[in-house]
């Protein structure tokens, strides 16, 4: 057995080491057009303690580590990896849900919880967790809530990284910690809890927020073992009103009225084929022809007191608002259904419902100011004819975040996986544009990274310094956002393949 | 008049023993400011030196942390730029401050040769986007100054908790930034957006949107955030170099957009806006305090929430705000007040008391809010303070909790505030340290060398962290700066507070954070040592070996040296 | 007095630099909130009121010395008195404004006054000496003709005092002797006695020993007169009767009572013995002079000693009174405005207790002439904000600093007020006697 392996495997046990090329190649390519590049082993920590063993061992051995916490498939290329001779730490046996804290509303979670894993448990307790849109049902929690996906419900999100609290975390360097007011806490969640401390805030500890080094991150200064995420009560009513617009301009004063008084929970806008595909993928009767063009959905919902007092209120409020805005509020939307729509909000889904369409999909997203929006669109209108690319099936989801100073525009184009040069070259030019005219790539992945640290060196830089210090031998996936290829060589040669699959006796 | 107890001194000798810095560097200074904005004339550093709180943690109790040896008024960021490479090239080390209000603006270590950037003459409002609900400013661009250019616009911020007196760039970038308006309108570091930041060595850099060229309206990324190495808890406290502008996210005002302030000085008045509803509550024990915190967040009501007035102490209070509320009185009067018998019972009735404003979007959901409130107050048990509803005390309140701009009152009693206690955490751990916090301010005060309010003087936001679920109570103590008994009180009371923490296994609060500014830096070390995680500040040594070579930040950015270990 | 009385203010300065500001409940704009002229133009925080209490600390404590910048500070300064009212917001047990002036004093005491005071003080006290270059009837040239009776012959309703700038300006000329008409239209006797200056600017200079002397002097003219009630439009002089005089030694039984001349003619037309009835078209925002606004208050010294309450809450014994520009002077001059027919009056964003100074108080007209307008063009900018097309004040300095601030802005100089070149700078009583229908003089 070589040595790798050998080394893991007293570390996890053989059990959870895996290098057969099956396994190898579930790591070695994603949906996105990061290059093909094959780990040389697969290692399945089962608890925190053996985290910290294993980024030891790869500082000790110099190994380049790629963190994954959700199944497949994956769509940004972080958790392919950028140099050979990596290990992926598939996170997934740390799949518990540590602690549920109703009073204080509180979720403590690994990073192999996944969304409906974490929604039952929740749900128990009369809690859920603010969402992103139909994430895959194998999707981390602990991931999504790291890469800054955006959720659903702008007035919640305080602050991007929400619902994102304290966390606990293995450098780079092996050094465990736990972030925020946790941080300030003893080394042990037991010990927190037993003293009263809930990891409510994400703050610190001292003069650094450590867990904005995790966020957005790719995986490149540690592992997070563990995040403690604030949760939302379950609302004891729940409706939903949608208005529809031919042009996404006819939306935008209105949305920006709703975020700036807090207007609702759920509020998101999408394009007829955006939310087509999402409820085919839910499995709904769907006339696409029929979808307006642009769609926005207002979820209202009322908890505790007057809960049902509360939706009506808020949409008497709604419906007063929209009239100021020439905006007509519904309680349908032509071709599907309001409870269908409604039933995303909070759902998952088995399948990785983006593939569904044509077999492949590239998706482009950034961070705006929503007046802006309308413009980025056209742009991508613009570039995917320059490319023959039918406009009408690019999908497009825009998500306010940070009560609507910012907001996510995604922008989703399916497509045959034959013509996957033709679109890595679309895709290339469409976010180059974009970046060119003022979308801010916030999360760069892939080929986005070198434009946008060329365009903020200053940024670069300054993480490069930040970097050398949390992962002073460069193992924390190198090769993502500005980081290169580790400090100290890595092997030279792949390693032999293993002869048997493992977990048998050689 | 209490006899002096300044260590006599000449100016000589002050100056000899303050530190200094040369000709070619102070002519330097003159090139990049101008001369009539650095100063190195004795009087004017001791403006600088004079600090709130020195008395506490400075030798023999003197009001002066160390002089600095030249105060520099830079203009923009470019001569902000200049000064912190002249400090690199001359050893010095630089601090900036805002407002300046604190022991910590100041310089810190006597054997420092500082230069005490006064950020005065960077004061503007660059940009107010109201669709997008940011504003942009400089460092001397106070909460009250954006505030009011906000209301027209149906916007607000987050005022924290020391006044809309504050720099808003300070609070945001370089301390805590939490208050009344947290829990609805977020603090200081979720609201923080772009920021401009020049390092200790004199470099630019923009954090988030900023950086990339796409404007200011995202602090994150790109990737993880430069910012994360800028704030955490608290900021660097002008540790680690100089921010000259940052974008700050707004909140939505559902008030009058014009303010008819009326009344007579001290105590003027708001008339409540119809979309809004003004209280103080009250209950009767801890218990319920906390049960009422608990509904309170979960129920998503409330839109300015703390416990404020109780600052004066709760034996006093009422009849201190009645006092203040009455143009005609004076200290002299609260006696008086407080044996009255129905400020006796108001006394009693608001004894666990604190505040709350609602802000409804129509009418329908402020009508609804009042309901949900109700409701709540049953649930637990407690009341609307009808005297302090009742319209007079309700505009007052009003105001009072809007602007913030009466927060000098924590000074009332006699010039001297020690913040003590405050640890923050939820309100069941909160409560868990109440009743030694009032035992231990009585005791402190039995004596008679602080005022003697009644133990509970606490005062504290309903959330420090925005949508519910962090509070922290702060026991106000006041003593008198200029009696030596007094303030040789106060600092016991800080010492005895950690005690007293300890004994109930709290971690020590707010005073810990002040008495370590009068520390060695082997005291330092030692507690941080000793903390439960020290890593972190061994990380912060090397965030700071990398982006400050030549050391020209001082220790309020704290670092643990890596090789330190307690008594070794 | 000496600085360290003035001890215990300094050591429970909290620096919290509220008095670089008005009142923060009052500020509606960025533009408009600041409220201490010295520190806007000096920088360093020493030229607050704050940085000037550290100042009188540092030097007690025998950690600095008079420098020519510990001097400056000193004297640039209008003793406007906003740092006053803002401190006291939150302050029982603070006088700054005292302070301030303790400070000055004492540097004059110390005989480190800024250049441009040794000229002014000299003249001072040459007329004082009687050396000086204008009699008792040189000051009271500008009455000619008037019919004013003189007091200690015959008996009149008022002793009409018109200060130093209403008596000698020229500029001033006509809207003195219109005060004077004024009152004499609505049926009052006016006896003139003005046999010299009245102190203020010599005690606001820190010049005490000066001062006093002025002040007994008139006192003593007074008494020996008989005089009862004295009408006076300067704000100055108001403030120097009603706020100085009462601290000299013996003088309190002696002070006459002292009006301006607005709060007088207020009085008569709530007594209707004047109407107001033609129309003056006009929108006119007002000038609260600081001796007349924050600083008019009823006064009455005080001599006690602080005592605590409480174990260490500092109170006074006797209750010291609390001045903090609650009760000054604001609602006769609105009210004459309030009455003229046709006039819309608008208000300043900074008013009553919280206006911006003239700049000219404190003798910073005369010791630092560019700094004085300077302030003096803030405030004119202010005014223009308002969209006023004029400037009403009830005081001479202010309406001197003003006229000189809008003849700048029609000359484009720099630093002027520019938005003001269309401002008329006018007294509260030229509107009133507009509106009364007296006729200018030929």
């Amino acid at each position: 057995m070589n040595d790798i392996i050998d080394g893991l495997a007293a570390l996890v046990g053989r059990d959870n080491v895996a290098a057969d090329p099956a396994s190898l190649e579930e790591y070695a390519a994603d949906e996105s057009f990061v290059p093909r590049l094959a780990p040389w082993a697969v290692v399945r920590p089962g608890s925190a303690e053996e985290v910290q063993r294993v980024v030891a061992w790869a500082n000790e051995t110099a190994t380049p580590l790629v963190p994954v916490s959700s199944g497949r498939p994956h769509f940004h290329g972080d958790t392919v990896p950028s140099v050979p001779g990596a290990v992926i730490v598939d996170l997934r046996r740390l799949d518990k849900v540590l602690r549920v804290d109703r009073r204080n509303r509180m979720a403590v979670i690994e990073p192999g919880v996944t969304y409906p894993q974490l929604r039952a448990a929740l749900a128990e307790h009369g809690m859920r967790l603010t969402m992103p849109l139909l994430p895959r049902a194998n999707k981390s929690v602990v991931a999504s809530l790291l890469e800054r996906q955006p959720t659903l419900i702008p007035r919640y999100n305080f602050h991007l990284p929400e619902p994102l609290r304290s966390c606990g975390v293995v450098w780079g360097n092996g050094d465990v910690m736990f972030t925020g007011e946790a941080g300030a806490g003893p080394l042990s969640l037991e010990a927190q809890w037993q003293g009263g401390l809930v990891q409510a805030d994400p703050k610190g500890p001292g003069q650094t927020d450590f867990f904005r080094l995790l966020t957005g991150a790719q995986g490149t200064f540690g592992v997070v073992t563990w995040a403690a995420v604030r949760c939302e009560l379950v609302p004891a009513a729940h409706d939903y009103l949608f208005a529809a617009a031919d042009e996404l301009d006819e939306l935008v004063d209105f949305v920006y009225r709703l975020d700036r008084i807090r207007l609702g929970d759920e509020v998101f806008l999408v394009n007829d084929a955006y939310l087509a595909r999402l409820l085919v993928a839910r499995g709904e009767d769907v006339d696409a022809d029929a979808l307006p063009a642009w769609t926005l959905v207002l979820g209202l919902a009322g908890r505790e007191h007057f809960a049902a007092e509360r939706v009506a209120v808020q949409k008497r409020d709604a419906e007063a608002l929209a009239a100021e805005h020439g905006v007509t509020l519904q309680g349908d939307v032509p071709g599907t259904t309001a409870a269908a729509v409604g039933a995303l909000v909070g759902a998952c889904c088995d399948e990785p419902w983006k593939l569904a369409a044509g077999g492949a999909c590239t998706d482009v997203f950034f961070v705006t100011t929503l007046q802006e929006a309308p413009a980025f669109v056209e742009i991508a209108h613009i570039v995917a004819d320059a490319h023959d690319y039918p406009i009408d099936d690019i999908g497009v989801y825009i998500q306010p975040q940070h009560q609507g100073v910012t907001h996510h525009v995604e922008l989703s184009l399916p497509y045959d996986p034959a013509d996957a040069d033709d679109m890595r070259a679309l895709s290339d030019e469409l976010a180059f544009n974009l970046m060119a005219t003022g979308a801010y790539f916030s999360r760069p992945y892939g080929s986005w990274a070198r434009p946008v640290y060329n365009r903020d060196a200053a940024s670069r830089d300054a993480l490069r310094r930040v970097k050398a210090i949390f992962d002073p031998a460069g193992i924390m996936n190198p090769g993502k956002l500005c980081f290169g290829a580790p400090r100290v060589p890595g092997r030279a040669a792949a390693p032999a393949a293993a002869s048997v699959p493992v977990g048998k006796e050689a | 008049m209490s006899p002096s107890y300044a260590k006599p001194t000449t100016p000589a000798e002050t100056a000899a023993s303050s530190p200094q810095i040369g000709d070619d560097a102070y002519r330097a200074l003159e090139d990049i400011v101008g001369a009539a904005n650095v100063s190195r004339d004795g009087a004017v550093l001791d403006t600088y030196a004079f600090q709130w709180l020195a008395e506490l943690v400075r030798p023999d109790q003197s009001h002066y942390m160390p002089r600095p040896a030249a105060v520099v008024l830079p203009g923009s960021t470019e001569e902000v730029q200049a000064i912190v490479r002249l400090a690199n090239k001359y050893g010095l080390k630089v601090k900036p401050h805002g407002t300046g209000w604190y022991h910590w603006s100041g310089p810190i270590k006597d054997t420092d040769a500082t230069l005490q950037l006064d950020m005065r003459r960077m004061d503007r409002i660059i940009e107010i986007d109201d669709q997008n609900m940011y504003a942009v400013v400089e460092p001397y661009v106070i909460a009250a100054q954006l505030q009011a250019e906000l209301l027209p616009l149906g916007l607000n911020l987050n005022i924290p908790g020391v006044g809309c007196s504050s720099s808003i760039v300070a609070s945001a970038c370089a301390y805590h930034g939490a208050g009344p308006d947290t829990y609805f309108m977020g603090g200081n570091a979720e609201n923080l957006l772009g920021m401009e930041w020049v390092t200790p060595e004199g470099e630019i850099v923009r954090t988030g949107s900023l950086g990339s060229g796409d404007g200011w309206f995202c602090s994150e990324g790109p990737g993880p955030s430069v910012r994360a190495i800028c704030r955490g808890t608290l900021g660097s406290r002008g540790g680690l170099g100089v921010y000259t502008k940052c974008a700050v996210k707004l909140a939505p005002y559902l008030g009058q957009t014009e303010w008819e302030v009326h009344g007579t000085v001290p105590a003027y008045r708001l008339p409540v806006h119809e979309n809004l509803r003004v209280y103080t509550l009250a209950v009767p024990d801890w218990d319920a305090w906390a049960e009422i915190y608990y509904k309170i967040y979960d129920n998503e009501i409330g839109y300015i929430f703390h416990r404020q007035f109780n600052l004066a102490g709760a034996d006093l209070a009422p009849a201190f705000w009645l006092m203040y509320n009455d143009a005609d009185k004076i200290l002299n009067d609260v006696p008086d007040l407080v044996a009255d018998p129905e400020i006796q019972k108001l006394t009693e009735e608001m004894r666990i008391s604190f505040q709350l404003i609602l802000q409804g979007r129509s009418k329908d959901d402020i009508e609804l809010q009042d309901k949900i409130l109700s409701a709540i107050l049953e649930e637990v048990g407690g009341w609307k303070v009808e005297r302090f509803c009742e319209q007079d005390m309700a505009e007052f309140t009003n105001l009072y909790l809007q602007r913030l701009g009466h927060k000098h009152i924590n000074f009332v009693w006699a010039g001297g505030y020690i913040g003590s206690w405050m640890q923050f955490g939820t309100p069941d751990w909160v409560k868990g340290y109440v009743p030694t916090a009032i035992a231990g301010l009585e005791r402190d005060a039995s004596g008679g060398k602080l005022v003697q309010c009644g133990g509970d003087a606490m005062m504290g936001s309903g959330s420090g962290i925005p949508l519910g679920g962090a509070t922290g109570l702060e026991q106000f103590v006041s003593y008198d700066p200029d009696d030596y008994e007094s303030t040789v009180a106060g600092i016991r009371h800080m010492e005895d507070a950690v005690k007293d923490a300890a004994s109930i296994k709290y971690p020590p609060g707010k005073e810990f954070i002040y008495l370590q500014i009068g520390w060695s830096d082997e005291q330092i070390w030692k507690a941080l040592a000793n903390s439960k995680q020290p890593q972190v500040f061994r990380y912060q040594t090397q965030i700071k070996a990398a982006f400050d070579p030549n050391d020209t930040g001082d220790r309020m950015y704290p670092t643990l040296p890596l090789e330190y270990k307690p008594g070794g | 007095m000496a600085l360290t009385d003035f001890r215990p203010d300094a050591m429970r300065c909290t620096r919290c630099s509220y008095c670089k500001w008005i009142p923060f409940d009052l500020v509606k704009s960025a533009r408009f909130s600041a409220g201490c002229p010295s520190i806007e133009a000096g920088v360093f925080h020493a030229y607050s009121a704050g940085g000037r209490l550290v100042t009188m600390l540092s030097l007690m404590d025998g950690r600095s010395e008079v420098t020519g910048q510990v001097v400056d500070i000193g004297f640039r300064c209008q003793l406007c008195g906003n740092c006053d009212v803002a401190c006291k917001l939150c302050r029982y047990d603070m006088e700054p404004l005292a302070a301030l002036r303790e400070l000055r004093a004492h540097l004059v005491e110390s005989g480190r006054v800024p250049d441009s005071y040794r000229p002014i003080i000299e003249r001072t006290r040459a007329a004082l000496a009687g050396r000086g270059p204008k009699t008792p009837a040189d000051r009271n040239l500008w009455a000619a003709g008037l019919g004013l009776v003189d007091p200690e012959k015959e008996a009149c309703d008022v002793v009409f005092y018109a200060g130093c700038k209403y008596s000698g300006e020229e500029s001033l000329r006509e809207t003195v002797r219109t005060q004077v008409r004024l009152l004499q239209l609505a049926g009052l006797t006016v006896g003139l006695f003005e046999n010299g200056c009245c102190g203020g600017l010599a005690d606001k200079m820190g010049y005490r020993a000066e001062a006093g002397q002025a002040g007994s002097r008139m006192l003593k003219q007074w008494q020996a007169a008989g005089i009862k009630t004295v009408v006076t439009p300067c704000a100055d002089c108001r403030h120097t009767f009603t706020r100085v005089y009462p601290t000299f030694e013996g003088a309190r039984d002696g002070i006459p009572q002292v009006l301006h001349t607005v709060e007088c003619v207020a009085q008569l037309v709530r007594d209707e013995k004047l109407e107001l009835t033609l129309p003056v078209a006009k929108t006119v925002t007002y000038h609260d002079p600081c001796n007349l606004g924050r600083q008019g208050e009823p006064y009455e010294p005080w001599a006690g000693v602080e005592k605590k309450i409480y174990g260490q809450a500092v109170v006074y014994d006797p209750p010291r009174p609390r001045y903090n520009g609650a009760k000054g002077v604001y609602g006769p001059p609105r009210d004459l405005l309030a009455a003229i027919p046709g006039l819309e009056l608008v208000e300043m964003e900074r008013s009553r207790e919280a206006a911006w100074c003239c700049g000219a108080g404190g003798a910073c007209r005369e010791a630092f002439p560019e700094y004085s307008a300077a302030t003096a063009a803030e405030r004119l900018e202010e005014a223009a904000a308002t969209g006023a097309e004029a400037l009403a004040t009830a005081c001479s300095r202010c309406e001197l600093n003003f006229a000189e601030g809008v003849a700048a802005a029609q000359d484009g100089a720099p630093g002027a007020a520019a938005a003001a070149a269309g401002l008329e700078v006018l007294d509260v009583l030229e509107l009133v006697a507009l509106s009364a229908g007296l006729q200018k003089e030929a």
